[in-house]
């Protein structure tokens, strides 16, 4: 039986783990705004069950973050993101910090992918779960974990790919010059 | 490579967030948008029900709406607001005003009815005593010209350009030889200063309270108060919320209370499909002189037959005298039998505000 909790206790738990949290919700969302206001309706539905929540609240507000940004959460702020994306764009640059900007390039390519797949690149690459866990936060199948993280992991060895191409087609260029 | 994109992207994914800090107030804020939620959630609700037309009631108080009453009551006052404003030069508001009133804490009640209509420029009101028989008919037609009926005194008078009722609440009591008139009728109690410049009244909804006194209270610079009128004033001075729903002469209707804590409670019922007030409750808070006042509206489209309820009929028989005689008249049937060491009066004022002159 549950016993009633306090919102000290949930207030102690979120000043330890809420930071961690928001980076989870940034990176399934693709902004700062719209992380926050996902973590917020998670932690809003955790409080209304919190007097009686019997387990790892951490673990809860992690599943209700992938399963609102998987259901299609914020679906009217998606086309915004898209558009500071492309915006944005994901040209190669020619100096030094290549390595670095390929990471960004990464990440940014990770917020145009469907969520399902994005989802599961976070749990797998930065959540660090495995298959089968991610496939349990997800509450899906593990095969279908696999599927969406391997076609997500495709895209990105793409991108690395035409990123050292162009890198070394600049550095032919700029030799040549 | 493979191994090499996965270490990127942790890294990038590292990267893209290593500043970020959760705000502070989580909690807070999340409790707030819960309740945020669930009062517009409430309002969807209702609107849904309206849409649907549905008939079954029950009546249930609103989730989340006490917690915050502006939210909700925001949505439907302002409809609320609009229907009048709409309904104001179109349609005729009649009111049945049951009072039922003490003079003192603990003294018997005593009830009275009234019926009265407004439209535009136009009114009229008939008041009847607690055995139901009729007392007054007073009203103003269009062009100004006020007429009062005494019926206990079987007289009648009639003046032009006396302007309206301000508001019909007395601004002072009157004065009948020097002695002031006990009130007779609705007596709410201290006056709290209301929003938005509103007038220091109990509640603006006593604006459509019988005086209980015929005449008082009149000012020719004063603009027509009519029901919709007096009932905007009412929504836009009191802050009420949304208490849910209920049934009102077998209809539904989506009940608005005003702010507990105050010394008269003020409800008003309104029809979802029209967002119209068909009834109002204004009642004294507990250790007050005990009253209640009920004002049942109805809404009619001024057809002919409905315009004729706006003027008021002499009785043949009646015998005209001077405005000044048939009010102290009025007022003195009102009153009862006076105590035996007051003498009868000599004279008769009215208020000084009230638009007459003291006759001797």
């Amino acid at each position: 039986m549950a016993a009633d909790r306090s919102a000290a206790e949930l207030e102690h738990f979120l000043a330890e783990r809420a930071d961690h949290l928001l980076r989870t919700a940034v990176l399934l969302t693709g902004s700062k705004e719209a992380g926050e206001d996902l973590l917020q309706t998670a932690v809003e539905r955790l409080l209304r069950r919190w007097r009686r929540f019997d387990g790892d609240p951490e673990g809860y507000l992690r599943r209700t973050l992938y399963n609102l940004a998987t259901d299609g959460y914020r679906r009217a702020g998606r086309w915004r993101q898209k558009e500071r994306l492309l915006r944005t764009g994901l040209r190669p640059t020619q100096d030094a910090t290549d390595d670095v900007d390929l990471r960004d390039a990464l990440v940014r390519l990770l917020l145009q992918l469907p969520v399902r797949q994005r989802a599961v690149l976070v749990l797998r690459y930065w959540e660090q779960l495995t298959d089968a866990e991610t496939a349990t936060v997800l509450g899906c199948a593990e095969g279908t974990v696999k599927s969406a993280g391997s076609r997500g992991l495709a895209r990105m060895r793409e991108l690395a790919d035409d990123w050292s191409d162009t890198a070394a087609m600049c550095g032919q260029w700029g030799n040549g010059s | 490579m493979n191994n090499d994109v996965e270490s990127l992207l942790h890294e990038g994914m590292e990267r893209f967030t290593k500043d970020l800090r959760a705000p502070a107030g989580l909690i807070r804020h999340a409790a707030q948008r819960r309740r945020r939620r669930l009062a517009l959630r409430s309002i969807a609700g209702s609107v849904a029900v309206l849409a649907a037309g549905a008939v079954a009631l029950v009546a249930v108080v609103v989730p989340g709406v006490a917690d915050n009453p502006a939210v909700a009551s925001a949505s439907v006052v302002k409809r609320v607001d609009k229907a009048l404003s709409a309904a104001e030069p179109g349609e005729i508001a009649q009111v049945t005003v049951t009072t039922r009133a003490a003079t003192e804490p603990g003294a018997a009640t005593k009830t009275t009815t009234a019926q009265e209509w407004s439209y535009g420029d136009q009114w009229r009101s008939v008041s009847y005593s607690s055995a139901g028989h009729l007392v007054y008919d007073e009203g103003s037609s269009t062009s100004s010209v006020y007429t009062l009926v005494s019926y206990p005194t079987r007289t009648w008078a009639r003046q032009r350009d006396l302007g309206r009722p301000a508001g019909l609440a007395r601004p002072s009591k009157p004065v009948v030889g020097g002695h002031p008139v006990r009130n007779l009728t609705v007596h709410p109690g201290p006056g709290i200063l209301g929003p938005r410049g509103c007038e220091p009244t109990s509640g603006a909804v006593r604006l459509l309270l019988q005086p209980g006194l015929p005449g008082l209270g009149f000012s020719a610079s004063a603009p027509p108060k009519t029901a919709a009128k007096a009932l905007r004033t009412a929504i836009s001075c009191v802050i009420f919320a949304v208490a849910g729903r209920d049934r009102v002469d077998g209809n539904e209707a989506i009940e608005l209370k005003s702010r507990p804590g105050s010394l008269i409670t003020e409800t008003i019922w309104v029809t979802p499909g029209t967002d119209l007030p068909i009834r109002v409750v204004v009642r004294s808070a507990a250790g007050e002189p005990a009253f209640r006042v009920t004002a049942d509206i109805a809404w009619l489209p001024p057809t002919t037959q409905n315009l004729a309820k706006l003027t008021v009929t002499i009785p043949a028989g009646f015998r005209r005298v001077s405005l000044a005689e048939a009010i102290g008249l009025t007022v003195l049937h009102l009153q009862g039998p006076l105590p035996k060491r007051r003498p009868l009066p000599k004279r008769i004022c009215l208020p000084a505000d009230a638009g007459t002159t003291c006759q001797h």
